[in-house]
């Protein structure tokens, strides 16, 4: 009787301290989720990918309501993203603006900005140990995948402010596929100076949306992994013209999976990966599929394979 | 000295044969010598043989004149290896020499055996003790690639084209994932747009 009660209250115990991690953790996610939205920061990071590393510097600026956000890739010329409110401005020198309906830049992690909602629904949050990095008091942040298939993600986040410091990608079998690491970081309480101009500047408006005809296709899509949903009206791909036969973009809320069918080009099955991004293309049928999105390749595999 | 048994003295010099112990004593005892001789001289006598060709004192002729002779030192003229060879062809007909001979031979091959395989065994752990080779022609992982010049010559022929289509694939991938980057981008305004007319369209049909 007595050893029962003792065993019952450990359990208890242990429950009750589970939960509280569980909470603890979502409340870091809230914790990133609004350092990243509401402080005005001047900040450098890298995206390591294998051997491949990008870099930007990302300004972020609040004042009142108004949020402008400036992103610009160092490795690329002649490329700059802004976002004003909810207004996303690809300014290319050579060409005119592209301009799209966006309250993220989808260059930035999709996992800072996504509706805790939507994340709960894919991820269990565990809070970690702590750690020092660059100098700083770091707190690990585990985000583990429920669907098995489902890249895992561990955010460290700045102790004092919550801002994020570094993003790792874990496969399935925890390897880091991509790292996403700030180098450098400047919280300051005015807003910074030099985004004074760009939230003045005239800018082109947001192109009309338009919502394109979904193509015919002969082909049907069998299968989708859990947690996956077809977006209904993808936008049109004017630059691959005529020799796309169909075309799914499927979404979970926090990750897109493109899906193209082509006619076949006597290309072999293969598989890329470009950090966390995987690119795999399958022959059957005189039909290529090529499916490219941020699921492991055997996921990938039963994609192309649903086709139809 | 008993006289006795003179009668085999007698018939020993009739040529009648000996005992060993008679041959010991009359070789050993003078009087029986005295006794044979003249035993041998009666017997002569008798047969008129006493005319002898030679005289009597020839012997001591005889040892004179070789006393008189140089001193040949005898020379062992042989050599150990015809001594032994000699030695072993007389014993190569001795019958208990073919057996030997045979258990020599085993023997010899056992300690062949014996011996020579010690000698590979160290030579074995002597090879793999020394370091690498600095050359390794063996590949460490994987198998040997075929080397011909035929080969060689259809890769040519061949590489250009190949390297074309990689660029191609390369290319038509790239395309692709740009088109995915910017579906990515767009997806809230499409999201947003299908949504606003798909309301329309609901407004339309209430």
């Amino acid at each position: 009787m007595r050893f029962s009660g003792l065993c019952s209250a450990i359990v208890l115990l242990m429950l009750s301290g589970l939960a509280q991690a569980e909470q603890s953790g979502w409340a870091l996610f809230d914790k990133v989720q609004t350092a990243v939205r509401q402080y005005n920061f001047d900040t450098s990071f890298v995206v390591l990918k294998g051997g491949k590393a990008d870099t930007y510097r990302w300004i972020h600026g609040r004042s009142g309501d108004n949020e402008i956000e400036h992103l610009i890739p160092l490795d690329t010329n002649g490329v700059d993203i802004l976002r004003r409110d909810a207004q996303v401005y690809y300014l290319l020198t050579d060409r005119p603006a592209f301009v799209t309906e966006a309250s993220s830049i989808a260059e930035l992690p999709a996992l800072l900005f996504e509706a805790k909602d939507n994340v709960s629904k894919l991820y269990n949050a565990v809070a970690g140990s702590s750690s020092v990095m660059s100098g700083r008091s770091a707190q690990l942040l585990r985000l583990t995948a429920k669907d098995s298939g489902r890249y895992h993600y561990w955010l460290w986040l700045d102790d004092e402010t919550g801002f994020p410091l570094r993003i790792d990608t874990l496969s399935e079998q925890q390897n880091a596929l991509e790292r996403w690491l700030v180098t450098h970081m400047q919280i300051t309480a005015e807003f910074p100076d030099n985004l004074n101009a760009l939230m003045a500047a005239e800018l082109p408006p947001a192109a009309s949306a338009v919502a394109a005809a979904t193509p015919q296709s002969s082909h049907q899509l069998n299968w989708m992994p859990q947690g996956y949903q077809q977006v209904s009206n993808p936008a049109d791909i004017p630059q691959l013209g005529g020799s796309l036969l169909s075309y799914w973009l499927l979404s979970d809320g926090l990750h897109q999976v493109s899906v193209f069918v082509q006619n076949a080009q006597r290309m072999p099955t293969q598989a890329y990966r470009d950090g966390a991004t995987t690119i795999y293309v399958e022959t059957q049928n005189q039909l290529e599929i090529t499916v490219i999105g941020p699921v492991s390749i055997d996921t990938a595999r039963q994609l192309a394979g649903a086709v139809r | 000295m008993s006289l006795e048994n003179q009668d085999w003295l007698s018939a020993a010099s009739d040529n009648q044969p000996l005992t060993k112990a008679q041959l010991d004593s009359l070789l050993t005892q003078a009087e029986y010598q005295d006794t044979l001789q003249r035993y041998h001289l009666i017997g002569a006598t008798l047969r008129r043989e006493t005319a002898s060709a030679l005289p009597n004192n020839f012997a001591d002729d005889f040892a004179a004149s070789l006393a008189d002779e140089p001193v040949y030192q005898l020379q062992n003229d042989r050599n150990l290896l015809q001594r032994i060879r000699m030695t072993v062809s007389a014993a190569a007909n001795g019958r208990w020499l073919q057996p030997v001979a045979q258990g020599a031979v085993a023997a010899g091959v056992a300690l062949m055996a014996v011996f020579g395989m010690q000698q590979y065994q160290q030579t074995g752990s002597a090879d793999s003790l020394s370091p690498l080779p600095v050359l390794q022609t063996q590949p460490v992982a994987g198998f040997y690639t075929p080397v011909s010049l035929s080969q060689t010559t259809v890769d040519d022929r061949f590489a250009e084209q190949e390297q074309q289509a990689m660029l191609e694939q390369q290319k038509r991938l790239q395309a692709l994932l740009n088109a995915h980057r910017q579906q990515v981008r767009v997806l809230e305004q499409s999201q947003q747009a299908s949504q606003t007319e798909n309301s329309t369209v609901n407004n339309e049909q209430q």
